[in-house]
């Protein structure tokens, strides 16, 4: 299925480089609910993943006529997005903000963790507050991690990709991303452990 | 295995990033060893600890008002035209090739030693004061333009700035940086085709510098010659099985090139890795409903000749 995807992509962006606008809206409908979700649970804000996700897409669609096939369309389009939230990421830490606490796209300030608790623990009221207090917990020990093991772990952990592919998209090798993925969980585990 | 490799390694296993063998060994060691039994078992825990902070799927009603703020947006918005291109492309290839430092050094360093050489030539009987106040005008026929002219305040002196637009050539083995980078240049940039070939043709000796395969991917998709292209097929051949970007550029060839010749040697090319998934839908497709006969009954033969998939 990937390898048809992969093919599939180099046709449509062929075609998109030829002035398509279909084939380019064709390959966005391939990407963009990942790249929305990667972006939503990056961000934690509504507002803040459609704002990354449009950027991403405007920049990929200005900028095809200079795509070369050197690495996949899949690679291209992550990679832009992942720059944009690392860009985000920076500026958070920069600001300090609240991470729990955030925006929906009509401006109104929900909790993110509340949010993950009820769909999963159902009617349970304890248990639902179990929850909500260990995704503060986590979300809290995410915040610890610099912007790159961020990430890495991210697409690792929760987008389930391969480190070698997580390297291409970050720009670095495979290795690098080994080592940032094994500095991530231990800080996490170090701060997981402190906050029991 | 140490139980130290276990401990830096511990997070790739639960990961599933190990090779098959260092995972083998891994499970070996843990089986004998609760020290390690016990962190293996402490990072699987982890994993699970996070479950509570997971990934939400975005609801349907944020995905779809998503896409219409972009579908509104891309409206708007133009795709980089011919101009841009011609703007951005030669910059892109200057900075991807790191080709600028290098040629600015080639270029100085043979202005220099031309400039040097003319001047001793035409200083031949005049003294070396003479030699070093008046050094010998560039041919004018070098000469592009002269972009100013100042006199020195209280003498007859004058400082002309002029550009040259002087032929150079480079001489050196094929493992000298610098022909590399002239190579390159030719293999991407040249109008002539005579010259792209025969850039393309020694570039072919050594496609395991990782510039030089990016040139012949580069001449295999977008060179106007079928020579060109054909010859950098031949030179990216034995690298089909190892290398996946060399595969796609391979398959995408096979699809998609002008040329039936490129494309039957594309094929050819295909053939010890005819099991590869995505070169098996390739073969499927072409098989079905290629326009050329030959290719058509190749890619069944191919196909034939494949284990049933389960």
């Amino acid at each position: 299925m990937a390898v048809q995807n992969r093919i599939d992509d180099t046709l449509l962006v062929r075609e998109a480089q030829r002035g398509n606008r279909s084939a380019f809206e064709e390959l966005v409908r391939h990407y963009d609910q990942a790249v929305l979700r990667l972006a939503l649970h990056l961000t934690g804000s509504e507002h803040e993943a459609q704002d990354i996700y449009q950027e991403a897409f405007l920049k990929a669609y200005k900028n095809l006529g200079r795509f070369r096939f050197e690495c996949s369309f899949y690679t291209w389009i992550y990679r832009i997005v992942t720059n944009l939230c690392l860009d985000n990421i920076r500026k958070k830490q920069v600001r300090k903000e609240d991470a729990p606490v955030a925006t929906d796209a009509e401006g109104e300030v929900y909790d993110v963790l509340a949010q993950v608790a009820d769909k999963r623990s159902g009617a349970d009221p304890e248990r639902d507050l179990m929850r909500r207090e260990l995704g503060g917990k986590i979300a809290q020990a995410l915040e610890k991690l610099t912007p790159r093991e961020r990430m890495v772990f991210e697409l690792k952990h929760y987008q389930g990709l391969k480190l070698r592919t997580v390297g291409e998209m970050l720009n670095t090798t495979e290795e690098t991303a080994k080592n940032t993925l094994f500095r991530a969980t231990q800080k996490l585990r170090s701060a997981l452990a402190e906050m029991r | 295995m140490k139980c130290e490799w276990v401990q830096q390694n511990v997070v790739l296993y639960v990961y599933d990033e190990l090779p098959d063998d260092a995972r083998h060994e891994l499970e070996q060691h843990v089986a004998r060893c609760a020290t390690c039994m016990a962190e293996v078992r402490a990072v699987k825990n982890f994993r699970t600890d996070l479950a509570p902070f997971s990934v939400q799927e975005p609801s349907p009603n944020f995905l779809t008002d998503s896409r219409m703020k972009l579908q509104e947006a891309l409206e708007s918005a133009e795709q980089g035209g011919w101009w841009s291109r011609l703007v951005f492309e030669p910059m892109n290839w200057l900075q991807q090739i790191r080709f600028a430092p290098a040629l600015t050094a080639a270029i100085f360093i043979v202005g220099f030693a031309g400039g040097i050489g003319a001047t001793y030539k035409m200083g031949k009987g005049r003294g070396t004061e003479e030699l070093i106040s008046k050094p010998a005008p560039a041919a004018l026929s070098s000469v592009s333009g002269v972009s100013s002219i100042a006199q020195q305040p209280g003498s007859d002196q004058v400082t002309i700035k002029y550009d040259t637009i002087v032929p150079q050539q480079h001489t050196g083995s094929f493992n000298d940086p610098e022909v590399q980078q002239l190579l390159l240049y030719a293999a991407r940039n040249n109008f002539n085709a005579g010259v792209r070939m025969d850039s393309v043709n020694l570039l072919t000796q050594q496609p395991n510098n990782q510039h030089v395969r990016e040139a012949l991917l580069y001449a295999l998709r977008y060179d106007s010659n079928t020579g060109v292209r054909l010859k950098a097929l031949n030179g990216l051949g034995p690298y089909v099985k190892d290398d996946v970007q060399v595969r796609d550029a391979v398959l995408e060839a096979l699809m998609s090139d002008t040329n039936p010749g490129v494309r039957v040697e594309a094929l050819r090319l295909l053939d010890p890795v005819r099991a590869d998934s995505s070169v098996r839908i390739v073969l499927q497709r072409l098989a079905q409903k290629d326009e050329n006969r030959y290719i058509r009954s190749q890619a069944r033969a191919m196909i034939a000749q494949l284990p049933e998939m389960n």
